[in-house]
């Protein structure tokens, strides 16, 4: 994946001098930071053996709830605490439907995406939320001893994480949970709590992304969140998780994120219509499925 | 009325009813005869997507096929192209429709032979056609489609659309058919039902599979052409949401997500639901907020009932075992 990246850059480094520049490294950062954030929590829901389609709907939910509270006049501590509790209460819904009712996490979360873009239509009525201020624009566009800010809070993010996932008990029930449900049920792991709080985590790194969506572009559009979902999904499965669950790499995803991004930036950079970055994406997808498979294959 | 299957008949008819009966109390406008050929020009794009997705889902595997939108905007893109370029409309209609089978084989390849898992497969696919129909109009739509060519979508016999009679109910009638009384269709329950049993049965199991994801394609193939006729053009994103829909109506309509349970008569029920919902809303003037929030909830809650369902007839055919 290194490697994959390391080509990429190149490419991209001897096509157009602009890409190598620090003011569009800092671009990419920048416009990676709601997306990475998501992805931590999707690795972790991954492993753990399910899927969450309704991440877009939850970062939406989040960041009209945030817009709403700014127009209130609400100072910035309570906005944050806005996003985050409106992120993990819908994850925690997703992981209630999901472990209570034993329906499949695709179409359950499917289910709630619907739900949630129809409470996004009812909250935000149809118009923008713009103009909000700036308060938390820092933690995007700041810098912070020379360097962005953005790495800082990606940094954090994915540390918590990678501790949560590699360091805790509560990580080693979520890797058991994805590698066999049925026998971590029988060496008495309480398999539903955990995907409910596996879920709530996803949902609270969704609302974090959503304050620094608000946070960096300071309106709410009305069709936020509607790619990353999948991008996100695409991100982690290049990044080296199996979809069937119990392998993923939260390093892998972050390098899945930013070969998205720099795949996003640099087409532009050279000249390509930014059209073809989902045929991009989606074919780098089959490839690395295909290598994937064969990998396995030889090794079994 | 021991049957599940025929409660979730019930079920579904009684939900139909509901929703018809809700459409009336919401909308003056509903209860007229105008409202029925209103209603069933909907139908037929997003039956028969309901139906392809069924197919892929009894195969079991578990079978997804998310990238039929995204095949329903090519195929629907080349056709107008092919015709814009000179190519007759019928000739291009049908090199459309193989288009849409070899997108579907592509997927085939992925889950059948690579063994992908088929929501990573076709989510791959996804991307890469909804890209591909983008890309390569630059977004924008392409007409020019002969007037006569309406016909299929806009003219009606007997007051119900012309695609009703031509491609939805003759589809329904031949996969009903095809799932109860032949040995395909007894093969795609085995196979869902249990793999491994199948396969040591003798039923070739994946090339069963590869066959139904390209039926998949070449259906898609067949909304993209009902599509054409009803806007007289193609749009880059004619075929966006129809994944979800699809998957929605299939599961709506009693498809197991993991296979082997599922019929297409709860399909067709599924699609007329789901459309006289839209229709009612729509009538009654209701944000469209709402309309996606009660597929949602149906979605959710018929899987529920679903499981519930599957659950009484796996005890059943236990007990009718022991």
């Amino acid at each position: 994946m290194l490697v994959a990246l390391a080509v990429l850059c190149a490419i991209f480094a001897s096509q157009s001098e602009f890409f190598l520049s620090e003011r569009n490294l800092t671009t990419i950062l920048r416009n990676s930071v709601d997306l990475s954030v998501v992805c931590a929590g999707m690795t972790i829901v991954i492993i753990l053996g399910g899927i969450d389609v309704s991440v877009g709907g939850i970062l939406a939910v989040s960041a009209v709830l945030i817009g709403r509270a700014y127009q209130y006049g609400m100072p910035d501590w309570v906005v944050i605490l806005v996003g985050l509790g409106a992120g993990a209460l819908l994850g925690a819904m997703n992981g209630a439907i999901i472990a209570k009712t034993r329906v499949p996490p695709i179409v359950a979360t499917l289910g709630t995406m619907y739900i949630f873009i129809a409470v996004l239509f009812l909250v935000i009525g149809g118009v923008w939320i713009s103009g909000l201020p700036n308060t938390l624009s820092f933690l995007v566009l700041g810098d912070f001893v020379g360097v962005p800010a953005g790495v800082f809070v990606i940094g954090l993010v994915y540390a918590f994480s990678w501790l949560l996932l590699r360091r805790t008990p509560w990580g080693q029930r979520v890797v058991a949970i994805g590698c066999d449900e049925v026998a971590a049920r029988l060496v008495g792991i309480q398999v539903d709590r955990t995907k409910i709080q596996a879920y709530a985590l996803l949902g609270l790194f969704a609302g974090i992304a959503a304050i620094l969506y608000v946070a960096r572009l300071r309106n709410v559009e009305v069709n936020i969140g509607t790619n990353i979902a999948l991008e996100a999904i695409a991100a982690t499965i290049l990044g080296g998780a199996n979809i069937r669950g119990g392998i993923g790499s939260l390093i892998g995803t972050l390098m899945g994120v930013l070969f998205i991004k720099i795949t996003q930036n640099g087409l532009v950079l050279i000249g390509v219509s930014s059209l073809w970055e989902t045929v991009v994406i989606g074919g780098l997808l089959i490839v690395v499925l295909i290598l994937d498979a064969l990998e396995t294959r030889r090794v079994s | 009325m021991k049957d599940p299957l025929a409660q979730r008949m019930f079920f579904l008819f009684g939900l139909l009813i509901a929703a018809g009966v809700m459409g009336a109390l919401l909308s003056p406008h509903f209860v007229q005869t105008s409202t029925v050929a209103y209603l069933l020009q909907y139908v037929p794009v997003l039956g028969v997507l309901g139906m392809a997705q069924t197919l892929v889902m009894l195969s079991g595997g578990p079978g997804i096929d998310l990238s039929i939108g995204a095949t329903m905007s090519l195929v629907g893109l080349a056709i107008a192209g092919l015709f814009a370029l000179g190519v007759p409309m019928v000739l291009a209609c049908m090199i459309g429709l193989a288009i849409g089978g070899l997108l579907g084989a592509v997927n085939a390849f992925l889950v059948c032979v690579v063994k992908v898992p088929s929501l990573m497969g076709t989510l791959a696919t996804f991307f890469a056609y909804s890209g591909l129909a983008l890309a390569l109009t630059g977004g924008s739509p392409i007409g020019g489609i002969p007037d006569w060519f309406g016909i299929l979508a806009q003219g009606r016999i007997l007051g119900i659309p012309v695609h009703m009679w031509t491609v939805f109910v003759p589809l329904a009638i031949v996969l009903h058919v095809m799932l109860t009384y032949t040995r395909v269709g007894s093969h795609i329950y085995a196979a869902g039902n249990d793999e491994r049993a199948a396969f040591l049965s003798g039923v070739k199991v994946w090339r069963l599979r590869f066959g139904l994801y390209c039926l998949s394609g070449v259906i898609a193939g067949l909304a993209a052409i009902m599509t054409l006729s009803w806007f007289q053009a193609a749009r880059p994103d004619a075929g966006e949401g129809m994944e979800l829909l699809s998957v929605t109506i299939a599961v709506l309509g009693g498809a197991h997500i993991f296979g082997g349970i599922g019929r297409i008569s709860g399909t067709v029920l599924a699609v007329l639901i789901v459309t006289t919902l839209q229709v009612a809303l729509q009538l009654a003037n209701i944000s469209q907020a709402w309309q996606l929030a009660a597929i949602g909830l149906l979605l959710i809650g018929s899987v529920v009932a679903d499981n519930a369902v599957g659950e009484r007839l796996r005890a059943r055919t236990r007990r009718a075992g022991t």
